[in-house]
C-alpha cells in the first residue's frame, strides 16, 4: 500500500536495485574469505587422500578441523567474537546434517538399485513353490507374498479403522472423564515393541491351542501396532476443524451425530485418510510379530482364515540371510516392492494433505 | 433480591445430556471404542503374564540379573541379563549418535536450508520414518556393515588403549558399535520430525528479536530455541529411545547374540537384545522356553511402555499449541 502511494505522489522516485541490502556491507576481502573458507578445506582433504590417507579419516582429521578453523578466521573477520562460535555452530550443523543424508540416501539408493535387478513381471506375480535359495531368478517370485499382505493389512484395517477414529472422535468431540488417560495410553501403545505383540496374540490363541499359525492371528497382532496412527493424526485431523463450524451446526438445531457426520466429518475427511495411509504404512512392513503368528508358506493362500501365509516381510526374512546370491537378490526385491508400497501410501497422503493446506492458504 | 430464595430452590447442576438416541449411540460408540484402548493393553499384559508366569517363578529375580540360557532339561536355566544390558548398551549409544545429527538436521532444514532443499530433505526424513526395521535390516547387513566395520577397526587401531574400544576377537563385524549405527539410522528420522516440528512452531517473533537484538546464530540457538523447545526434544529423544529398545528384525541381523554379558566392549563381537533373542529362540522354543521368552516380552512390554509414558508426558507438556 505505501509503495503504491509514495509511488503515485512521487512521479519519479529513484530507483532502488531490486536486490540491494544496504545494511550488507560488501568488500572483496570478505568474499575472498568466505570463498577461501569453503573450498580450502576441501582441497586440503582431497590433498591428504591423494596422499593416502582413508575417506573417513580424511574427513574427520583433515577436513573439518581445517573448516572449523577456517569458519572460526572468516567468522572473526566478519563479526568479532560472535562469529567464531557461530561459524562453529554452522559447521557442525552442516556437518551432522550431509552425514544424515548420506545414510538415508544411501538406503534408499541401496534398495531401489539392487531391487530394480530382481523385479520383473514374473518375479512380482509368481509364488515360491519349489523354489530354493540357489534357484535361479527367471523362475518363482514373490506374487504370493503380496497377495498375503494386502489381505492381512486389510483384515486389520477393516478393524482398526474404525476402532481408531472412534477414539479420535471421543478425544475431540465429547467431554469424556478419561480422555487424558486414553491420550497417554495410545501415545504409549505407539512404542510398543513389534515382536511383544506378536508374542500377545501367540498367546492369547496359538498357545491356547485355540488355532495354528493362520493369517487372521497376524492381522490382529498387526492391531495395537496400527491403532496408536490411525488414532494419533485422525485426532490431530479433527481438531484442526474450527471449532465455529461444530458449533454453527449445533446452533442451527443439528443433533451432535449429524453436526459431527455432516459437518465436522466432511471438513476432516482427507485427514482422516491420512490417517489410514499412514496406519498402512506403519504396519505393512512388520515383520516380527508376523513370524510369530502367521509363519511364512510358499503357495498362494487366498484365505487369512485358515492356514499360514506368506507376506512380504517374512518373505524378505526367508530370504535375506542365506548364502545364494539369488537369494539375497530376492531379498532386495522384496524391499523395493515394500518401499514402493510405503512411498505410494506416503505420497498420497502427503497430496491429500498438501490440497488441504492450499485450499486453507487460498482462503 | 428476596433473602432465602436461594435456600428455597434447589441449585441445578449445570449438565448437557444428549437427547437423542443417535447422540446416544454415537457417544457410547465412541467412548467404548476408547476405552477399548485400556482393555487392549491390560489384556497384552495380563495374557503375557499369565503365559509367563511359570518362568518368573521358577527363575525368580536371577531372571533379570543372571547370564545363562540353558534349555535341556537336566539343567534348566533361562536369565536374560546380557540380553537387557545389551539392549540397553545398544539404544543407549544409538541414541547418543542419532541426537546430534537428528538436532542438526531439524536445525538445517529449519533455520538453513533454503526452502526447496528443505521440503525435499522433510519427505525424505519422514519417509524414512515409516521405512520398515527389516528393510534397515537388509541395508545394514549387507551395505553398511562392512563399511561401519572398517570404521570400528579404524577406531580399534587409534584409540585401542581406550578399554571401550578393545577388540579381543580380530572380527569387527555384528558388534554393538554397529547394531548402534543401524539404530541411530532407524531413529534420526524419529527424533528430527518432532524436533523440526517443534522448532519450525516456534514463535518467530522471538528468534527475530534475539536476532535484532545482536544475537548471532548461537546465542540464539542457544539462549532462545534450546529451551523453548528443548521439553519437546527430551520427549522425541525417549520416543526413539523406546523404538530403539523394540527393535528387533534390524538388530537381529546386524549383532551377535551372545549370553555373556558386554559391559561396555562396543567393539566386540558380542552383544545382546531381548527383542531379537525373542525372535531367534522362538522358532525351535519347547513349551517352557516359550514361557521365558514371554517372561522377556513381559520385561521388554513394561520397560518401553514406561519410556514411551515419560516421552509422551514430556512431549505434551512441550506443545501446548497441541491442546
Amino acid at each position: 500500500m505505501e509503495k503504491v502511494i509514495a509511488m503515485a505522489s512521487d512521479p519519479s522516485p529513484v530507483a532502488r536495485p531490486k536486490n540491494a541490502q544496504p545494511w550488507k556491507q560488501v568488500s572483496l576481502s570478505g568474499v575472498a574469505t568466505i570463498v577461501l573458507a569453503s573450498t580450502l578445506p576441501i582441497a586440503i582433504g582431497l590433498f591428504a587422500m591423494l596422499l593416502g590417507l582413508k575417506f573417513e579419516l580424511a574427513l574427520l582429521l583433515v577436513f573439518l578441523p581445517t573448516q572449523l578453523v577456517l569458519g572460526v578466521i572468516a567468522g572473526r573477520k566478519f563479526s568479532g567474537r560472535r562469529g567464531q562460535a557461530d561459524a562453529i555452530l554452522q559447521v557442525f550443523v552442516v556437518f551432522f546434517a550431509m552425514t544424515v543424508l548420506v545414510l538415508l540416501v544411501s538406503v534408499v539408493w541401496s534398495v531401489v538399485e539392487r531391487g530394480s535387478a530382481a523385479i520383473s513381471w514374473q518375479f512380482i506375480t509368481q509364488n515360491n513353490v519349489y523354489i530354493s535359495g540357489s534357484t535361479s531368478l527367471e523362475y518363482g517370485g514373490l506374487g504370493h507374498a503380496i497377495i498375503g499382505t494386502l489381505l492381512i493389512v486389510a483384515l486389520s484395517t477393516i478393524v482398526t479403522v474404525p476402532l481408531g477414529i472412534a477414539t479420535a472422535i471421543y478425544l475431540t468431540e465429547t467431554r469424556g472423564r478419561t480422555r487424558s488417560t486414553i491420550r497417554t495410553l495410545i501415545q504409549a501403545l505407539s512404542g510398543l515393541p513389534s515382536v511383544v505383540a506378536g508374542l500377545f496374540i501367540y498367546a492369547m490363541f496359538i498357545a491356547s491351542g485355540l488355532t495354528q499359525y493362520v493369517g487372521w492371528a497376524g492381522s490382529l497382532a498387526l492391531i495395537p501396532l496400527m491403532l496408536p496412527t490411525v488414532t494419533r493424526v485422525a485426532e490431530e485431523s479433527l481438531l484442526l476443524v474450527p471449532q465455529e463450524l461444530r458449533n454453527g451446526a449445533l446452533a442451527l438445531g443439528s443433533s451432535a451425530w449429524r453436526a459431527f457426520y455432516l459437518v465436522t466429518m466432511p471438513a476432516a475427511k482427507s485427514g482422516l485418510i491420512t490417517a489410514v495411509l499412514l496406519g498402512i504404512a506403519r504396519i505393512i512392513g512388520e515383520t516380527a510379530p508376523l513370524l510369530i503368528t502367521t509363519f511364512a508358506a510358499n503357495n498362494t493362500n487366498y484365505n487369512p482364515f485358515n492356514g499360514s501365509i506368506s507376506t512380504l516381510p517374512t518373505y524378505l526374512y526367508t530370504f535375506i540371510a542365506s548364502n545364494f546370491d539369488t537369494a539375497v537378490q530376492r531379498a532386495w526385491g522384496a524391499a523395493l516392492v515394500i518401499l514402493i508400497l510405503v512411498a505410494i501410501l506416503f505420497v498420497a497422503a502427503r497430496l491429500l494433505t498438501r490440497q488441504k493446506t492450499a485450499k486453507k492458504a487460498g482462503k | 433480591m428476596p433473602e432465602n430464595s436461594t435456600a428455597s430452590v434447589e441449585r441445578r447442576s449445570l449438565r448437557a445430556k444428549p437427547f437423542s438416541k443417535a447422540d446416544r449411540r454415537f457417544y457410547k460408540t465412541a467412548t467404548v471404542a476408547a476405552n477399548s484402548s485400556i482393555v487392549l493393553v491390560s489384556l497384552i499384559f495380563v495374557f503375557l503374564m499369565w503365559r509367563s508366569w511359570p518362568a518368573f517363578e521358577s527363575q525368580g529375580i536371577d531372571y533379570i540379573f543372571g547370564s545363562t540360557w540353558d534349555n535341556s532339561p537336566e539343567n534348566f536355566v533361562l536369565q536374560i541379563g546380557p540380553m537387557l544390558w545389551g539392549s540397553i548398551l545398544v539404544s543407549t549409544v544409538g541414541v547418543l549418535l542419532a541426537v546430534p545429527m537428528a538436532i542438526s538436521i531439524a536445525y538445517f532444514i529449519v533455520f538453513m536450508a533454503n526452502k526447496r532443499f528443505g521440503k525435499i530433505a522433510t519427505v525424505m526424513i519422514d519417509l524414512l520414518a515409516a521405512l520398515p526395521s527389516v528393510v534397515l535390516g537388509l541395508w545394514g547387513l549387507l551395505v553398511f556393515s562392512p563399511v561401519a566395520a572398517g570404521w570400528a577397526e579404524m577406531l580399534n587401531e587409534y584409540l585401542g588403549f581406550i578399554p571401550i574400544f578393545q577388540n579381543t576377537s580380530g572380527n569387527f563385524l555384528r558388534s554393538p558399535f554397529i547394531a548402534s549405527w543401524v539404530v541411530a539410522v532407524m531413529i534420526v528420522p524419529i527424533i528430527a520430525s518432532v524436533t523440526r516440528e517443534i522448532f519450525s512452531q516456534l514463535d518467530r517473533e522471538l528468534i527475530n528479536a534475539s536476532l535484532a537484538l545482536g544475537a548471532g546464530r548461537w546465542s540464539t540457538f542457544r539462549r532462545v530455541i534450546l529451551p523453548t523447545s528443548s521439553g519437546g526434544i527430551v520427549g522425541g529423544v525417549l520416543l526413539g529411545l523406546g523404538r530403539a529398545l523394540g527393535e528387533t528384525v534390524a538388530i537381529y541381523f546386524v549383532l551377535n547374540l551372545v549370553f555373556d554379558i558386554n559391559w561396555f566392549g562396543v567393539l566386540e563381537d558380542k552383544g545382546g537384545s531381548v527383542a531379537s533373542m525373542i525372535l531367534s529362540k522362538f522358532g525351535e522354543a519347547g513349551q517352557d522356553e516359550v514361557a521365558g521368552l514371554m517372561a522377556a516380552g513381559v520385561v521388554l512390554f513394561v520397560v518401553t511402555l514406561f519410556v514411551n509414558m515419560i516421552a509422551s508426558y514430556i512431549v505434551s507438556k512441550a506443545q501446548p499449541w497441541r491442546k
